[in-house]
């Protein structure tokens, strides 16, 4: 891109944010989440596509019915804000897409013990999945990690914990006006 | 005399690792009181580093009889630069894992030590010498240490390619108090295989492979180490880390958030998770029990099961951040894998709790953290439990005592309104520090007979 058409973009950016959009006052800035991933805030990405083993989609499609989007160990890992399995490719590759609180690596041994079942279910379908045990996991994800190239988040200082609590907060507050409303 | 190993029941059927290749430190507490050196040393010629090493062999002491006290015992440990300096062939160099080969200085931003803790402001020692040997020196009496020492500095003779870049004293006396006058390294993991024999309360014995290279971790799998078997079987890594602790900072805080002398006690205790004597908060939540303190059979005997809202104990207090053994847990995580077998020792004087005026003396904790996966260990304790406050629910709180802060928060539920402290700073700072790799006996003939 040539020097002029830099200033152009600049300029037209600079146009539609002033005309179109607000300010929350929340820092968006984006820093990295690790060896790979963007991180905003508190909470990062983590974008990865791989192929499937032959029927593994079939399996996928079934368990994720199953589950009706109650994934119980996605709950339990308590720093998922989401977590997202797109098929693509008539259905021989896996987009696996998920914003999370802080970092996921050092956590990886932490899945190995704690939710084996869960991780292998899901992920044995990928070809060449090593296991979640397996010392290669971290290197197998990170190889197949595709670093964001745009990354927004709506409330990105807050992690899951925090928004559990402050809607615990929230909810024991309007309990007391409603008490108090009440009298 | 109350040793430390009196708690720990040995059982020769128990023992599935190899205690004679293993060297001592990995296993045997600190001796009551202790006397020491730490020496960092340079190798500048390799043959000269290899015939140091075939004198020092003798001296260096295994883990068999961890349970009988040593009068004395010699250490060592090797950096990724000291494997280099003494012609370690590339094949083995390249099997270290890249942590390491890195050093701690170069991982600052995966360690969180940024702001004061910047090693850019280490010390001189850390940054620009080679340091390629961390020994220790560490005995039960000073006539012993300086014996053993004298043995030590004997090794070298007048090898002018061995350069003795540092030597540093420790100790502490029976009350085994560090400079803040609070009893610390009471509660350490127990090795699977060990020959361990687990008093009721303790927690359930640790799978070796968490500490000690070549043997099934928690996962049952054998993690990689460094090869060939007879270099990395039976070593483990270690970290190195000198802090300066700022004990009139801390004083002060605790004297400005206090009206009366049982409201300083009592808050030092909240934010230590122990009271001065090593007692447990959860087990004395209002005063000090001196007895319970220095009793090893009760003063690990505790978890915070019955006090989930921390209301005894704080989740923010070091202590229980560190280990939170059964507390709650506000986030997948496996506390037996983040366990770490601690060997610091003070060095410098107490200072005493009316003391609000910095001195400038030097005094601290060489900290000496010891597992298989010691590196990534430390990244995960550094990041996840002392400079953040997620898995423990209190949003961007850090440790009390090793978090990096200006101005920091530390959260106390108390009845009936939680009590928020302001204004925390970075109570012990760290000077530098060195990943260093403990390999077996077996492991330093095998290198001192390199060609």
């Amino acid at each position: 891109m040539d020097f002029l058409d830099d200033i152009k973009l600049k300029k037209d950016l600079i146009i539609a944010n002033l005309k179109e959009a607000s300010n929350d006052g929340y820092d968006h800035s984006i820093t990295s989440a690790g060896e790979k991933g963007l991180k905003s805030g508190k909470v990062s990405e983590l974008t990865a596509i791989a192929n499937l083993k032959p029927g593994g989609a079939e399996r996928l499609k079934k368990i994720l019915e199953i589950a009706n989007g109650n994934l119980g160990g996605a709950t339990n890992v308590g720093t998922l804000h989401d977590l997202r399995i797109v098929l693509l490719d008539n259905d021989t590759r896996i987009l696996f897409c998920t914003a999370y609180d802080g970092d996921w690596d050092p956590y990886i041994n932490d899945f190995a013990t704690k939710i084996p079942e869960l991780m292998d279910i899901i992920f044995g379908n990928v070809e060449g999945w090593p296991g979640i045990k397996s010392p290669d996991v971290k290197q197998f994800i990170l190889d197949h990690q595709i670093t964001a190239t745009g990354w927004y988040v709506g409330i990105p200082h807050l992690t899951v914990n925090d928004i559990r609590r402050q809607d615990k907060i929230v909810n024991g507050i309007n309990k007391a006006i409603d008490d108090a409303n009440k009298l | 005399m109350a040793f430390d190993f009196i708690k720990r029941i040995f059982n020769p059927e128990k023992v599935e690792i190899a205690l004679d290749d293993i060297q001592s430190l990995i296993l045997r507490s600190r001796p009551i009181p202790y006397f020491g050196t730490v020496a960092l040393i340079e190798i500048k010629e390799p043959s000269a580093g290899k015939k140091l090493l075939k004198a020092l062999l003798p001296l260096i002491s295994s883990a068999e009889n961890w349970h009988v006290n040593l009068s004395a015992s010699i250490f060592i440990s090797f950096t990724y630069k000291g494997l280099k300096a003494l012609g370690l062939p590339e094949n083995s160099l390249s099997s270290f894992p890249e942590t390491f080969k890195q050093g701690m200085a170069a991982r600052s931003t995966y360690l969180y030590d940024i702001d004061d803790n910047d090693p850019k402001n280490w010390e001189r020692t850390f940054l620009h010498s080679n340091i390629h040997i961390t020994a220790a020196i560490i005995a039960n009496t000073e006539d012993d240490w300086q014996q053993k020492l004298k043995e030590f500095k004997e090794t070298f003779g007048a090898e002018r390619h061995i350069h003795l870049i540092e030597s540093l004293d420790f100790g502490a006396t029976e009350e085994m108090k560090n400079v803040f006058g609070f009893r610390d390294g009471i509660s350490n993991p127990e090795i699977e295989g060990s020959g361990i024999d687990n008093p009721p309360g303790y927690d359930k014995p640790i799978k070796a492979g968490e500490f000690i290279l070549g043997y099934p971790g928690e996962t049952g799998i054998i993690k990689p180490f460094p090869q060939p078997e007879i270099l990395g079987k039976n070593g483990s890594f270690l970290i190195f880390r000198k802090y300066q602790s700022q004990v009139a900072e801390f004083n002060k805080f605790i004297k400005e958030n206090s009206s009366t002398p049982e409201e300083e006690e009592l808050l030092a205790a909240k934010i230590v998770g122990r009271w001065r004597s090593g007692a447990p908060l959860v087990l004395t939540p209002e005063k000090d029990d001196p007895d319970l303190g220095a009793d090893a059979q009760k003063n690990n005997d505790f978890s915070y099961s019955e006090d989930q809202l921390g209301k005894k104990c704080p989740f923010g207090a070091h202590a229980r951040r560190m280990n939170p053994r059964d507390s709650k847990s506000f986030i997948l995580e496996d506390g037996r894998l983040h366990r770490i077998i601690r060997r610091a020792v003070s060095f410098g004087d107490i200072v005493p709790p009316e003391v609000t005026v910095n001195d400038r003396k030097e005094r601290g904790q060489f900290f000496i953290g010891i597992s298989a996966d010691a590196m990534g260990t430390l990244e995960f304790l550094q990041k996840q439990w002392a400079n953040n406050g997620n898995s423990v629910n209190l949003g961007d709180e850090k440790d009390p005592i090793i978090g990096v802060q200006r101005d920091g928060v530390f959260t106390c539920p108390t009845d009936p309104l939680i009590k928020r402290y302001h204004n925390l700073q970075t109570f012990n700072i760290v000077k530098g520090g060195e990943y260093c790799f403990i390999p077996s006996l077996s492991a330093l003939k095998w290198i001192s007979e390199l060609d």
